[in-house]
């Protein structure tokens, strides 16, 4: 149960203002030792941080039992990454925002803007990839715009909120009020399939692992994680954080954009109409995934998993014949379930710790 | 302790601060040496903070000047404090939370990998862990594993990494100026002893350290020096073996002459 590292904090009590303590010295001898948590509180952080691939892999149990044989095939699997794909890259840009500190609202007006500007572009024959650049393009920057607004002190819910009704005003502008139809242009992304998956798929994957990589291995991706944590910290470093803000907005608004091209690629046509479910499925998909609202914490896996476990249920659902407002409510529940459990776990955790580095700094003293 | 003779790390001189017709300091002289622990003492509004915040460039004085390793230097911005070598650690130390020892103790100054994956941005972890272990090694402190995110963390050992950013931070070619704000305020006894070992560890390593702190026991146990305000006044500065906890507290509440009268 206690282990070394705990005592080592407290090494050198009883010593004051005496400065040439031995007990631990440089090099000394536990170093190799100090790091191991009891197994007990490992398995409890595992399941905190790990229990939303835990509850995906019990849901496909679940229906590939209930819902045999029509579950648990493979074009069945490729079927639910379809159906996630979409809502997992709007979550990853949700997820970003948040995890910096910073909601963005504005994501289905972004994305009905990109695509109307896209669609429009390609409706007019103009090259698809420039067209495709220019609605990324457009994304990123109104990102930047939010979040230089927000950086001069107003509330980024508002902003965002005001960017949404701007953003979609000017989709609708663009679209002429209408949809833009027969975009089948933009299939290779849409409804194409490689190597017998289907493109918005790989787009998502791709999505992910390089947000994945970007916020645990790169220097400006830990610090967007760490400004979330901590601005105060961050700042204190002599790190501008509001660079790293910005750059969250932006990258929270390019996923929107790209989630938006992605849709109109998939169903053909730009739809102005900025539907704010989306948003929410975003939201679910982030919060089953345990990315605090706080900010600072967060793994872009976990989300893709909380998109791709809404979509299991979905799919498992229908197939037994439920109605899909059944999937709503059971999806509604199973975020309070997931709330609940992890803030019990987090309090078990951090009373398991507790206690073990109140034993140790006693038997220390020794 | 040691090295009191030579140019101080840290000397202000004749330093006022005037808010409207309030003296908050009034012609303060204040040095502390390398590898000296001074500690700031004074009642609530005797100008501790407002000191401290000069120093730490927060603030600017109206009058006087500050140098440090016998440079005069303006003090305009945190930032130029943090240029000329002088880290402050708050009260509320400013951790990340959620990111682990290793990765606190080296925001803003990352290890990058070698080669193309470093152009790229990307950090070198296991550079970072081994050079976080070994200045904690060296400042004699081992809290927890180096991946332990800073939340599992008690509050003596959070304060002990928080100490041991801020000195990581100031040890470069020239030792430089460390300024604590009540850092066992929210502490108990033996973490309370953990955090005084290491102040006088990080003091023997060459780091001049400014102690602002309304514990006198802490005060008596880690300081060489204690110097005490009064009504923005300084009434006293003297070595701590030549005084006693009577004395500070007289000085403290006023009850005592001041030295300098």
């Amino acid at each position: 149960m206690t282990t070394p590292a705990q005592a080592n904090g407290a090494a050198t009590p009883g010593n004051p203002g005496g400065a040439a303590s031995p007990a631990p010295a440089p090099g000394g001898a536990p170093v190799a030792a100090p790091t191991k948590d009891s197994a007990g509180v490992r398995g409890l952080i595992f399941l905190r941080d790990r229990g939303i691939f835990v509850l995906w892999l019990l849901l496909i149990i679940v229906f590939a039992v209930w819902a045999n044989p029509y579950f648990g095939t493979l074009n069945n699997a490729i079927l639910i990454a379809n159906a996630a794909a979409i809502s997992a890259i709007f979550a990853a840009g949700v997820a970003v925002g948040i995890i910096c500190g910073a909601l963005d609202l504005s994501i289905p007006g972004v994305a009905a803007l990109s695509s109307c500007v896209t669609g429009w572009m390609v409706i007019h024959d103009m090259p698809v990839w420039l067209a495709l650049v220019v609605g990324l393009v457009i994304g990123v920057v109104i990102g930047f715009i939010n979040g230089v607004i927000s950086l001069r002190g107003f509330n980024p819910i508002i902003v965002t909120i005001a960017m949404l009704s701007v953003t979609s005003a000017l989709a609708a502008i663009v679209a002429g009020g209408y949809t833009i139809p027969g975009l089948s242009k933009l299939d290779f992304m849409g409804t194409q399939r490689y190597l017998g998956v289907p493109a918005p798929v790989w787009i998502a994957a791709g999505v992910f692992i390089v947000g994945t990589v970007f916020l645990t291995k790169t220097r400006d991706g830990i610090r967007l994680m760490a400004v979330g944590g901590s601005a105060e910290a961050v700042r204190r470093s002599g790190i501008h954080s509001d660079r790293y803000k910005v750059m969250a907005f932006m990258i929270s608004s390019g996923c929107a954009a790209l989630g938006g091209l992605v849709t109109t690629a998939t169903v053909t046509e730009a739809n102005p109409n900025a539907s704010p479910a989306l948003i929410f499925t975003a939201l679910t998909a982030v919060a089953l995934a345990g990315v605090s609202l706080v900010g600072g914490r967060g793994s872009l896996p976990r989300v893709a998993v909380g998109a791709l476990v809404l979509a299991t249920i979905a799919n498992g659902l229908t197939i037994k014949g439920i109605q899909p407002y059944w999937a709503t409510g059971a999806t509604g529940l199973l975020l309070l379930g997931s709330l609940a459990l992890d803030r019990s776990l987090t309090r078990t955790v951090s009373q398991r710790l507790m206690a073990t580095a109140q034993a140790s700094v006693h038997t220390g003293t020794r | 302790m040691t090295a009191t003779t030579t140019t101080a790390a840290l000397e202000l001189s004749g330093i006022d601060m005037h808010y409207g017709y309030v003296r908050a300091l009034d012609s303060i002289d204040f040095r502390v040496g390398q590898g000296e622990v001074v500690g700031l003492l004074g009642d609530n509004g005797a100008g501790k903070s407002t000191l401290l915040k000069i120093m730490s460039g927060a603030h600017r004085p109206t009058g006087g000047t500050v140098k440090v390793h016998g440079d005069e230097v303006e003090l305009h911005s945190p930032s130029a404090a943090t240029e000329a070598g002088i880290q402050m650690v708050y009260q509320d130390l400013a951790l990340v939370e959620a990111l682990d020892i290793a990765t606190n103790l080296n925001i803003g100054r990352e290890i990058l990998r070698p080669g193309l994956f470093g152009l790229l941005g990307f950090v070198d972890h296991k550079a970072q862990r081994k050079r976080s272990e070994a200045e904690l090694d060296k400042l004699g402190v081992r809290t927890a594993a180096m991946t332990r995110p800073v939340e599992m963390l008690s509050g003596g050992q959070r304060q002990v990494v928080a100490l041991a950013r801020s000195a990581t931070r100031v040890t470069g070619e020239q030792n430089g100026i460390l300024l604590l704000d009540e850092p066992t305020a929210a502490l108990g006894y033996e973490q309370t002893q953990v955090v005084q070992a290491l102040v006088r560890r990080m003091a023997d390593q060459g780091i001049a350290i400014v102690l602002v702190t309304h514990n006198l026991q802490l005060a008596g146990a880690v300081c060489d020096r204690m110097v005490v305000l009064n009504r923005g006044k300084k009434v006293a500065d003297v070595r701590t073996e030549d005084t006693d906890n009577d004395h500070i507290v007289g000085w403290i509440t006023g009850a005592r002459p001041s030295m300098f009268d």
